[in-house]
C-alpha cells in the first residue's frame, strides 16, 4: 500500500513537472522587453520559494530539537532529522536559484554577478546553510546537534531579510513581481505558468525532503546500533 | 544490473552539467558595442535571440542537473546504508 502511494506520488510529480515545463516553454508568451530569456523566471522563482519553505521547516526542526533534547530524546532525534533534511534540500533549491540567477543576469544586465542587496543576502543565506551542513559533517561529539540547531535558527533569520531586500533597498535586482506595489504583477498566462512550476517543484521538493529525512533517520539508527555494539563488546 | 542503474543515475546529472556548460561557454560572442558599424539590425537581433535561447536552455538544464545530481547522491547514500545495515545484522 505504501509502495503504491509512493509510486502514485512519483507519477503525479513527474506529470506535473512535464506539464509545468510545457506551460513555461510553449504556453507562456515571451516577455515584451526581455524576450525568451524571461522564461528563466519559471525555474528561478519557484526554486527560491521552495527553498524558503524548507529553511522554515529546518527552523521548526531546530527549535523542536532544542526543546526536546533533554526530556524526550526520541522526539529530539525526529526533529533533528527534519532540521537537517530541510536545510540540505533548501541548500539544493537555493543553489539552483543562485546558478540560474547569474545566467539571467548575464543576458539582462550584461554581468554574471553584482553585490546588490538581494543577491548578497541570498549568498549569505546559502553560505550559512552550507556551513550548517559542514558543521554536521565534520564536527563530532555530543554537542554537535545542539550547535547545528542554534546555527540553523540564526540562518533562518536571514530568510525574511532576503525576501525584503529588494523592497527595502532598490539596487540592481528588479522590484518584486508580486506584492511589490502598484506597478507589480504579471500577465495572467505568465502567472499560470509560474504557479504550475511552483506546485511542481514543491511536490518534487517534498519528495527529496522526505527521502533525505528517511536517510537521516536510518543514519541515526545505524549510529545507535554501532554505539550499542561498542558498549557490548 | 543494479550497478548499471547506479552508474546511470550518476552519469545523467554529470552529462547535464556538461551540456549546460557547453551551451554557455561555446555560445556565439555578444555583438560588439559598435555593432551598427558591422552588421544589420536583423543580424544583431538574430544573435541576441540565439544567445537568449542558449542561456535559457542552460538555466533549465543546470536546474535539472542539480536536482537529479542531489537525488542520485541520496540514492547512492541509501544503498550504502543498506549494505551497512546488512553487514551489521550479519555480524550480530
Amino acid at each position: 500500500m505504501k509502495k503504491l502511494a509512493i509510486g502514485l506520488y512519483l507519477l503525479v510529480t513527474a506529470a506535473l513537472l512535464a506539464w509545468a515545463y510545457n506551460q513555461a516553454i510553449y504556453v507562456a508568451p515571451n516577455d515584451a522587453a526581455q524576450g525568451e530569456m524571461f522564461r528563466i523566471i519559471y525555474y528561478h522563482v519557484p526554486s527560491f520559494a521552495v527553498c524558503f519553505v524548507f529553511f522554515a521547516l529546518s527552523l521548526i526542526g531546530s527549535i523542536a530539537f532544542l526543546a526536546f533534547r533533554h526530556n524526550n530524546p526520541g522526539r529530539a532525534q525526529v526533529a533533528d532529522a527534519l532540521a537537517v533534511a530541510g536545510a540540505e534540500a533548501g541548500v539544493v533549491f537555493c543553489s539552483v536559484g543562485l546558478v540560474t540567477g547569474p545566467l539571467w543576469g548575464r543576458r539582462a544586465w550584461g554581468m554574471w554577478w553584482t553585490w546588490d542587496a538581494r543577491l548578497t543576502t541570498t549568498l549569505v543565506l546559502w553560505l550559512i546553510y552550507v556551513s550548517y551542513l559542514l558543521l554536521r559533517r565534520f564536527a563530532a561529539g555530543p554537542q554537535m546537534q545542539t550547535l547545528a540547531a542554534v546555527l540553523g535558527i540564526f540562518g533562518a533569520l536571514d530568510v525574511p531579510i532576503v525576501y525584503m531586500a529588494n523592497r527595502w533597498w532598490r539596487t540592481q535586482h528588479p522590484a518584486p513581481v508580486f506584492g511589490g506595489g502598484q506597478d507589480s504583477g504579471m500577465d495572467p498566462t505568465m502567472v499560470g505558468a509560474l504557479l504550475w512550476n511552483m506546485l511542481a517543484w514543491l511536490l518534487w521538493g517534498v519528495l527529496i525532503l522526505a527521502f533525505r529525512y528517511r536517510v537521516e533517520r536510518r543514519q541515526q539508527k545505524i549510529a545507535a546500533e554501532e554505539a550499542e555494539e561498542a558498549l557490548n563488546s | 544490473m543494479k550497478k548499471l542503474g547506479t552508474v546511470l543515475i550518476i552519469a545523467v546529472p554529470v552529462v547535464l552539467f556538461g551540456w549546460a556548460g557547453y551551451l554557455v561557454f561555446f555560445a556565439p560572442s555578444e555583438p560588439p558595442f559598435d555593432w551598427r558599424l558591422h552588421m544589420s539590425q536583423a543580424d544583431h537581433d538574430t544573435i541576441v535571440a540565439t544567445l537568449n535561447h542558449l542561456y535559457t536552455r542552460a538555466a533549465y538544464t543546470v536546474t535539472w542537473a542539480i536536482q537529479l545530481g542531489y537525488a542520485a547522491w541520496l540514492i547512492v547514500k541509501w544503498q550504502s546504508q543498506q549494505r551497512k545495515l546488512t553487514e551489521n545484522r550479519r555480524a550480530n
